[in-house]
């Protein structure tokens, strides 16, 4: 290993290894050009599949929305108010421990009531009124199971593709197999936002865009809401523009002397890196200044946009990113997890995500990034049909539930107006067209133009990917 | 082991016998194993090509007719090989180096690291001068094989900057290099190798390296994430370094101290090892699925730590490569999962098994304390034992004063002694005057009372109608014995209480096991009521008291159990009316609902509120009577020591002394405890070890169940039927163990040249790199065996040879034949870790702040990196910052928070600590720049290096060097001089008209800003030397 993975040399190597799964050794480029390949994005690359999306703009609903709630209305439901889950439906299914000790199962029909949108005809919960003007560009997978039932390993499941923490998440393959198309920006960004409610938020942690066995540069880079965008971006106080060129010109200087005495290629490599680093101080800035967005966008966006922090500013941040040229942009929304409340809750989470979902959707289009832009939304698994704590008609609490959640998808050439998958009357087992973690992961590379058998790193002697041991297909239903 | 002249063959295209360790595995390894390998599971074709006799049987490795050559070459479609839905083929040069190894009559051999070293002759070299010992030979017969030659010495600047590094993670001291360069004698070097070694930071740096290894963090890693305490490991660690302990002690101890022969605390300290894995305490957590995770994670550190091998791929299934079967891996993970560690952290910092460590200097007065103590408490228990016959001669005394002496009796309103045992009625003492009440049928005698019978009432019991009327503001106590069964409905024990009119009244009310009272004016407004938050324990006779001291408040009642009161929960707060009702007193029930059952005895109303001294009285008071009617002898075990045991607490003094002694010695130590840090400490469960062989590696699909044991491949573990997790550390050093002295030599060569001699130095199994330099590492290995595993002497050996003390000069015939100087044909270059970027700052300032050890530590961080992910539970959301010398501690003491590492080295590679991390990447990016521009720590270090600098030399040029020297411990050079004097000059004339931006930038950190310069003067030499900090030569080694 040297100093330095982005130096000439090991640019080459890895450029080579990334020849192995995007080019199927059919087209290789000339040497000097893949050396550039290892920063910057080269858009005569061939992938092994045509690309229908460049970027991913990936809404993680932290906590497990409540399906039945939202998307996948069970009427029937009514009539079974605080009647036990049949143990035919459980089948012997595990619980957490939450609520495995319960000595029943009543179930909680959901209080909120469900209208039909568009020409697809998808039924919404009548909290979500934005989202049903946009039912039509969005693909909604009602049939998502996932393996964990707990959420720190559900969440790293869904992230990087296995339950144990370690392995590099989503973000960091795109970055490893796309690589950036703007050196200025970080290639795959996280923004953590916060919610209106904060009754149960539940732990996210810096691990879930970590890079794993994959180079380090392919970690997420925070993008934060308070202080610097991005860590240690600001020069300290009282050092300016024009000093902070000059000491730069200074480091440059006597760097280039080192390195005609030493010669260590590292060395030029470093000297790059502050540059960069330089003009990264002014696009940051750009980037996160707001003041030259049209009234229209508030319109859209909604006001809240304005508030750092804001799911909607999110929204409106991750668009200016993936108009930039950000691979990846990773959006947490925290507080899902409804064990009790439902009522008190739910409303505030749907209205957080609502406009600015529906906004981001329309705006993306409006700029002809819609088609380029996969934007997925989603939590880490979905949540019971019986009440966990006291149960009325007017509220309740959900446990946590792996069996079945519902997902959606927009842009990136995903199947617009879509439905997809079914569950029982319970909304409790999928009885149509299961949709299991990995497949999802698969589409979502293939849409990127990824291999999700070939795109591999090597580690511990295996060749490591996203979507594990286990063969994964792409969803072909859920494609354009 | 592999011939020189074959490697250098194979280097040159010559065409040399194939051999099949370096060239042929590696390509069978990744191509072909998955199918054809030791996993059966997976097994094709019912074709094995690892194993040589099974692959010659097969026959596809016949010379003349070859099955493999065939299905590699011309084979088509279906039948090429690998197939390709396998997404990888072989390239012309693999095909290549098959096709001769089969025309070679496909010899194999067995993989260099499952057979124990041999130390072997250093070869014969050429440059004979160049040579200081056995490793400079090995390098450079290497070298010289490559017709390549090494570097000199690196000049004596640069020579002691890398050995400083090396040996403390820190840079020189300028006037230790000045002395260096200066001293004449021939083992000048030699000598500042064992200075150096010497020091503290030593074993800091060291340690540095193991906790990496350890997975060493200070909070639990999963869900709310919080703080552990558990540094003393860390501190264990950096002593174990700086004693030199050898190796094999220093690994024994931390995989079984435990298990040692009479451990030592700091034995068992160290065994925080087997403890740092990460756990979790998350809500709806499976126990049986964090158990197998925790020792898991611990097999898998021991596999990467000690045997170089990722034996955790055995988890779900046979080894794809290396010979661990998934029972092999089972086998191993018993000696990990026999623990009493419980699985759930319970979000606690110190969760058990702990043990407190006390620190050395209160270590004589706690033994002499507990000694103390021990004998007070034998002396209470001696006179325990022997005052029966005080305890009679006070039983006769009691009966001449009055058996109730304790308690003044002219306020008693009622006593009920529910002891008659048969019959329906009962006697009852009101207000002094003795009679008789009849009982209801559903009330039945019981035998197993406190003493004798007792009486069980099932709902309404009995009824006095002049008992009990109270006023609101008339204070009294209702007690009696109680036991009540799980299940009791909620109701009233007894009570004077009219339910059909408002609940006016007064009970003593069971809700949920647990007891509570109502005073009421009129229900649901004007009313009192408390509940303890402590349930009686089911089936269980207890000494229930309940009282009211006529304050209209609810802290005007109390709950006592056993004679100690109770926490409560106040239900309701506001009583102003009379509480007087017509309804009589009533046992089991209140008069018209709210029945419930329970055992009773010894029911008493006093008309005033009883000490809790009297009421613990009061539970004995029967007892007291029951001793003098029938005689202490003849009541039961249990009542008779339950008596005496109450005569000793509040009667006898020579027993109460004795208790005040025993207890005031137990404060001293909990005392001395509290000041003691808390070591996470591993323990064994009784029982031998074993674990199930999990199908697919999942929890809930336990197959065979296996005993602890080593893999196969590896020597046999000697001990017994049932060897310990002791068995399993001394196994590691036997002499003929292939892997262990191995494995920990290459990972300290990497420390010191940037990538072992085996560069995958966490995988030395079948799909590891092969080794640069096989000779090299065998001959270290055993060197390191023979010398007693001394860490010092080895890297003694290594620092002083020709080897490490070559100049880094790179050449571009170097680039070309040598590119990540795998072969050594320079001395080691490269960015250093994370710690040391930051150390070096604070050191080269005069920041750094030397104290070895203690808590962790929060130096400067952005707000927000913590709060941004944290649960808002976690009690580490939010971070604060510490003050004055805790912002300076070397950044191995940093609080390591695991789900939000330390920003600022994170940036820089340092891992998250969830794992074993056996090497760290080194990356080189924008955002490591902005840390070393603009990252307050390091902006507030080159202040201060630059008020140090103005204070210590005089001119200008004087004050570069002086920087200069403090950073990369030479001068600058002349061209270097110029420019920095020009960059200085602008940012003078910058500064010099803008005050406001000097003071600002002076304002940085918390140091004092030094007032005898002035500001625009300041400002622009920080700036200068936040310059120089950036250099490529400062963040390098």
């Amino acid at each position: 290993m040297t100093d330095a993975p982005n130096d000439l040399l090991a640019g080459l190597r890895e450029t080579l290894t990334r020849r192995h799964f995007l080019c199927g050794g059919s087209h290789l480029l000339a040497g000097a050009a893949l050396a550039d390949l290892a920063r910057t994005e080269s858009r005569t690359r061939p992938l092994p599949f045509a690309p229908k999306a460049k970027h991913v703009i990936y809404l993680h609903m932290v906590g497990g929305p409540p399906q039945m709630d939202m998307f996948d209305p069970k009427p029937g439901m009514a009539e079974w108010y605080d009647k036990d889950l049949p143990e035919s439906v459980r089948n012997g299914q595990r619980l957490t421990t939450m609520t495995s000790g319960q000595a029943r199962f009543p179930i909680a029909p959901s209080k909120y009531s469900f209208q039909r949108h568009g020409e697809c005809g998808m039924e919404l919960t009548e909290l979500l009124p934005y989202l049903g003007r946009t039912v039509d560009r969005m693909c909604f997978v009602r049939s998502v199971h996932t393996d964990a039932i707990n959420h720190e390993p559900a969440i790293t499941f869904l992230q990087t593709g296995n339950q144990i923490t370690g392995r590099p998440c989503l973000g960091a393959w795109a970055s490893y197999g796309l690589g950036s198309m703007n050196a200025d920006l970080p290639t795959f960004v996280v923004m953590v936002a916060r919610p209106t409610n904060q009754e149960q938020m539940q732990a996210i942690s810096a691990r879930l865009w970590a890079s794993g066995a994959l180079p380090g540069e392919h970690a997420g880079v925070s993008f934060r809401t308070a202080g610097d965008p991005i860590l240690f971006l600001e020069n300290p106080d009282g050092v300016s523009d024009s000093v902070r060129r000059r000491t730069l010109d200074g480091i440059g200087a006597l760097n280039q002397r080192l390195l005609d005495d030493i010669g260590d290629p590292a060395t030029r490599t470093r000297m790059e890196q502050y540059e960069l680093a330089y003009r990264m101080q002014a696009s940051v800035p750009d980037l996160a200044d707001l003041s030259t967005e049209p009234d229209g966008t508030w319109t859209l966006y909604g006001d809240e946009a304005r508030k750092p922090g804001t799911f909607a500013n999110t929204a409106l941040m991750a668009r200016r990113m993936v108009e930039r040229g950000v691979r990846f942009v990773q959006v947490y929304h925290n507080n899902w997890d409804t064990h009790a409340n439902v009522a008190g809750r739910l409303p505030d989470q749907c209205r957080d995500i609502d406009q600015p979902c529906h906004a981001l959707i329309l705006d993306l289009e409006r700029r002809g990034l819609l088609d380029e832009t996969l934007i997925v939304w989603g939590g880490e698994f979905g949540r019971t049909i019986y009440s966990q704590g006291g149960l009325s008609r007017e509220n309740y609490g959900r446990d946590h539930h792996p069996r079945c959640f519902t997902m959606w998808m927009a842009g990136g050439g995903v199947r617009p107006g879509h439905i997809h998958g079914e569950t029982d009357e319970f909304s409790y087992n999928i009885v149509r067209d299961p949709v299991n973690v990995h497949d999802l992961h698969a589409t979502m590379l293939h849409q990127l133009g990824l291999d999700h058998e070939r795109l591999t790193v090597r580690h511990q002697g295996l060749d490591l990917r996203l979507t594990g041991v286990e063969p994964a297909k792409v969803l072909n239903e859920l494609l354009a | 082991m592999l011939p020189l002249a074959a490697l250098a063959a194979s280097l040159f295209g010559v065409e040399e016998p194939v051999d099949y360790a370096r060239d042929v595995r590696p390509i069978l390894t990744e191509y072909c194993f998955a199918c054809h390998g030791p996993d059966e599971a997976t097994r094709a074709a019912d074709l094995r090509l690892d194993d040589a006799e099974a692959a010659r049987a097969s026959g596809v490795l016949d010379a003349d007719e070859s099955e493999l050559v065939y299905r590699i070459t011309e084979a088509e479609d279906f039948e090429v090989m690998p197939p390709p839905k396998m997404g990888k083929a072989l390239d012309a040069k693999q095909v290549e180096i098959l096709q001769r190894w089969v025309a070679e009559g496909a010899p194999y051999a067995d993989h260099w690291a499952f057979e124990a070293p041999v130390r072997p002759e250093p070869p014969p070299v050429q440059d004979e001068a160049w040579v200081r010992g056995p490793i400079d030979r090995f390098v450079l017969a290497r070298l010289e094989a490559e017709g390549l030659t090494p570097e000199t010495d690196a000049d004596r600047r640069a020579l002691a900057r890398r050995l400083s590094f090396d040996l403390t993670g820190l840079p020189p001291d300028p006037d230790e290099v000045d002395a260096f360069v200066a001293d004449e004698a021939p083992d000048a070097y030699e000598r500042l190798v064992d200075r150096w070694m010497d020091r503290p930071e030593w074993a800091e740096h060291r340690a540095r390296y193991w906790l990496d290894l350890a997975r060493y963090a200070d909070t639990h890693g999963i869900h709310f994430d919080n703080y552990r305490d558990i540094w003393p490991y860390r501190d264990w660690v950096i002593a174990a370094f700086a004693n030199d302990v050898p190796f094999d002690r220093f690994s024994i101890e931390q995989l079984a101290g435990d298990l040692l022969p009479e451990p030592t605390i700091e034995q068992r300290v160290a065994t925080g090892f087997l403890r740092c894995n990460i756990t979790t305490n998350e809500g709806g957590l499976i126990d049986e699925e964090y158990k197998v995770l925790y020792a898991r994670d611990r097999t898998e550190t021991f596999g990467q730590i000690w045997l170089g091998m990722s034996v955790g791929c055995a988890v779900c299934h046979d080894h794809k490569y290396d010979p661990v079967t998934q029972a092999d891996f089972y086998a191993l993970s018993a000696f990990f999962d026999n623990t009493t560690v419980p699985v759930r952290d319970g979000n606690v910092q110190d969760p058990q098994p702990i043990l407190r460590v006390t620190p050395e200097s209160e270590r004589d007065r706690m033994a002499a304390l507990q000694r103390q103590r021990d004998a007070a408490r034998a002396a209470r228990d001696e006179r325990a034992a022997s005052s029966t016959a005080d305890l009679r001669a006070w039983l006769e005394a009691a009966a001449e004063s009055g058996v109730d002496r304790q308690i003044d009796a002219s306020d008693e309103e009622l006593s009920l002694a529910l002891r008659e045992g048969e019959g329906r009625a009962v006697r009852a003492s009101v207000r002094g005057a003795e009679r008789t009440v009849e009982i209801e049928e559903s009330a039945a005698w019981v035998t197993d009372g406190p003493i004798g019978s007792a009486l069980h009432t099932d709902g309404a019991t009995l009824a006095l109608d002049d008992v009990g009327d109270f006023e609101f503001d008339q204070p009294f106590t209702s007690s009696a014995w109680v036991k009540v069964r799980k299940d009791e409905p909620t109701g009233a024990l007894w009570s004077r209480m009219d339910a059909p009119n408002g609940y006016r009244g007064w009970d003593a009310w069971l809700q949920g096991r647990r007891v509570g009272a109502h005073v009421i004016h009129e229900f649901p407004a004007n009313w009192l009521k408390v509940v303890a938050k402590e349930q009686l324990p089911p089936d269980t006779w207890v000494h229930v008291a309940i009282s009211y001291d006529g304050s209209r408040r609810p802290d005007g009642l109390a709950v006592y159990y056993d004679g100690v009161a109770q926490p409560t929960t106040i239900e309701a707060n506001s009583l102003d009316g009379t509480t007087r009702t017509e309804v009589p007193f009533r046992v089991g029930t209140r008069t018209g609902g709210g029945a419930t059952g329970a055992a009773l005895f010894d029911l008493r109303i006093h008309r005033r509120v009883l000490t809790p001294e009297e009421i613990a009285a009061l539970g004995f008071a029967t007892a007291v009577g029951d001793a003098l009617v029938r005689g202490l002898d003849d009541l039961p075990d249990a009542a008779r020591d339950g008596l005496q045991a109450w005569w000793l607490r509040s009667e006898d003094d020579e027993w109460k002394e004795l208790d005040a002694d025993m207890r005031a010695y137990g404060e001293a130590i909990d005392e001395i405890e509290r000041v003691s840090p808390t070591a996470h400490v591993f323990g064994e469960r009784d029982g031998d070890p074993m674990a199930y062989v999990l199908y697919r590696g999942e929890y809930d699909q336990r197959r065979d169940a296996v005993g602890a044991d080593t893999p196969a491949f590896l020597p046999a573990l000697d001990a017994g039927e049932s060897p310990s997790r002791a068995d399993l550390a001394r196994w590691l050093f036997r002499p003929d163990h292939p892997l262990t002295a191995r494995v920990a030599v290459n990972r300290f060569w990497q420390e010191v040249f940037g990538s072992g001699l085996v560069e995958t130095s966490g995988d030395v199994g079948l799909a590891g790199e092969h080794p640069s330099n096989p000779e090299l590492l065998d001959w270290l290995a055993v060197e390191f065996r023979e010398s007693g595993w001394s860490v010092k002497r080895l890297f003694r050996t290594i620092l002083t040879s020709s080897t490490y003390r070559q100049s880094a000069r790179v050449t571009p015939p170097k680039i070309e034949r040598d590119p990540d100087n795998r072969l050594l044909s320079r001395g080691p270059r490269f960015r250093m870790d994370a710690e040391m970027v930051r150390d070096t700052a604070l050191a080269a300032s005069g920041l750094l702040v030397r104290e070895v050890g203690g808590p962790s530590v929060k130096p400067y961080q952005p707000p927000g990196v913590w709060e941004a992910v944290a649960m808002r539970e976690s009690n580490t959301h939010d971070y604060v910052r510490d003050d004055g010398a805790k912002l300076w501690r070397r950044s191995m003491y940093t609080l390591w928070k695991r789900s939000a590492p330390p920003a600022s080295m994170e940036i820089f590679d340092a891992p998250n600590r969830e794992t074993c991390a056996v090497r760290r990447e080194r990356t080189n990016t924008p955002l490591q720049a902005l840390v070393t521009l603009n990252d307050p720590q390091f902006v507030e270090a080159a202040r201060v290096l630059a008020a140090t600098a103005l204070s210590e030399a005089e001119w200008a040029g004087e004050r570069m060097d002086w920087i200069m020297r403090r950073l990369t411990a030479r001068p600058l050079e002349d061209g270097e001089r110029a420019i920095c004097a020009a960059v200085l000059s602008d940012l003078i004339e910058h500064y010099a008209t803008r005050p406001d931006e000097a003071a600002a930038l002076l304002a940085v950190g918390e140091t004092p800003i030094s007032e005898d310069v002035r500001p625009h003067v300041l400002a622009a030499w920080t700036m200068l030397a936040n310059t120089l900090m950036n250099l490529d030569e400062v963040v390098t080694k």
